[in-house]
């Protein structure tokens, strides 16, 4: 079995890794790697805990060997903080309580900012579209879908103008 | 779960991924989308002592039009094929790549994946059919078309070669007037593989109301997606109205050979029933408009 050299960004750098061509993703990332922000659920493609983003596109990272990234963007969640400040759906999953045990809240995020950068005004079908891949069986999805849709574009408007408006609007 | 040891290659263009094929035949196995590979290697059902990623094979890739039909890269992705207008009929093939797995999984598998594998659940051959698509199998110094219909053998299995590779799709042109849908039941909304499934795609004459070509495909309720041809042929000449409809469903019902695997065989066909007058219908509806 002959290693592969592989050299990909990997949260905004370029990364260089000698992996085994049965190693999955998900194993690098947590493994060789350290980026145990990423989680190893089902390994089978039905939890989305180990959701990343591929060139901007959440999938399943226990679906895909290492060796195919040669070449590819990788974003995990530990990419998506700007240094200490979070992301805004990183807050806000805190702020709507949308976080229990938290196993599945890395992947949630970032199947939802994919959506976000596509649709930043989602509406609450296309949410729940978006996070269908990502099982919770904590939160029964409500808060995380309120956490979502109160980052998204118009969310965000309501927030950063008069509050009073808002409200009187709303 | 780890994965058996195998060496991997990740051939730039089509000629080397068909000459790697052609050098280790049914010890390789190739890796598309991954979504059922990567399962069945973590799940010990397959030995390969060679993987062959097609990520960079370029020709595999997007979309071609010639005066006959729309060519579509085998490697395409279910995401990437909900994007793309296929033209009159097309929509039966967008509804269902829409509705494989999740979102997660659409970002990764292909349709030349989800036709050769050949599971009779898969979602994008019932419309595929119906659109009376073909395949093009190339291997080293060689090319052949093999039509949808003629495609699959049994559950897991169908025509190819361990050599060949899918490069496209092939579908032909169909008349303006033709409208596709495709229905899906499960027992719920993501991740779930078909209990049944349905597409139909009907062509109208000029007046708009009469059927003067009609298709439908049933998934999962037989070993390999199948055509239900008497069903179909029931409509031509007749009146798109739901009398119509449901005549021809209640064909389509019996036509099927559901085994009663993972609900009753008497179920299925109520849902074929169900579902084929639902797929004509709103194939009808986009027919016509």
């Amino acid at each position: 079995m002959k290693k592969c050299h592989i050299t990909f960004q990997l949260n905004g750098m370029t990364t260089e890794v000698l992996v085994n061509p049965n190693q999955t993703l998900v194993r690098m990332l947590r493994e060789d790697l350290g980026l145990t922000g990423t989680k190893y659920g089902c390994g089978e493609g039905d939890c989305g805990s180990c959701t990343v983003l591929l060139d901007g596109e959440p999938v399943n990272s226990c679906l895909v060997l290492a060796a195919q990234v040669d070449g590819h963007r990788v974003t995990t969640i530990e990419g998506v903080a700007d240094g200490d400040n979070l992301h805004s759906l990183q807050a806000s999953f805190i702020e709507k309580g949308a976080i229990q045990c938290g196993f599945c809240t890395p992947g949630m995020i970032l199947s939802a900012k994919a959506l976000l950068e596509k649709q930043p005004d989602p509406s609450e079908l296309e949410v729940r579209t978006a996070i269908s891949g990502n099982l919770c069986r904590c939160t029964g999805y409500q808060k995380i879908v309120e956490a979502i849709m109160s980052t998204g574009k118009s969310a965000g408007e309501c927030s950063s103008s008069n509050e009073e408006k808002c409200q009187g609007e709303g | 779960m780890l994965l058996p040891k195998f060496d991997y290659h990740a051939p730039a263009n089509l000629e080397e991924a068909c000459q790697i094929m052609a050098h280790y035949g049914d010890q390789a196995r190739l890796l598309a989308g991954g979504t059922d590979l990567l399962i069945a290697l973590k799940k010990n059902r397959i030995y390969p002592s060679q993987v062959v990623a097609l990520d960079r094979v370029g020709e595999l890739k997007g979309v071609g039009i010639d005066e006959n039909g729309l060519y579509l890269g085998a490697r395409t992705t279910a995401a990437e094929i909900m994007e793309i207008d296929f033209g009159p009929g097309g929509e039966a093939l967008v509804q269902a790549a829409s509705q494989v797995g999740s979102p997660l999984i659409r970002n990764l598998a292909t349709v030349g994946g989800n036709l050769a594998t050949a599971m009779p659940a898969a979602d994008m051959a019932p419309p595929l059919l119906a659109l009376q698509a073909s395949v093009i199998l190339e291997r080293y110094g060689d090319q052949r078309e093999v039509e949808l219909k003629d495609f699959f053998v049994c559950p897991g299995e169908q025509v190819m070669l361990p050599e060949e590779v899918m490069s496209v799709i092939y579908l032909p042109q169909l008349p303006e007037s033709t409208g596709g849908a495709f229905e899906k039941l499960g027992v719920r909304k993501a991740l779930e593989r078909s209990i049944v499934s349905v597409a139909a795609v009907v062509s109208l004459a000029e007046d708009n109301r009469t059927i003067v070509d009609a298709r439908i495909v049933l998934g999962a309720v037989a070993p390999t997606p199948m055509l239900a041809t008497e069903a179909a042929g029931s409509m031509i000449g007749k009146k798109a109205v739901a009398k119509n409809f449901a005549a021809a469903a209640s064909i389509a019902a019996r036509e099927a050979r559901p085994r009663g695997l993972r609900t009753s065989a008497v179920y299925s066909r109520l849902m074929v029933e169900t579902l084929t007058i639902r797929a004509l219908t709103r194939a009808f509806e986009a027919a016509s408009k």
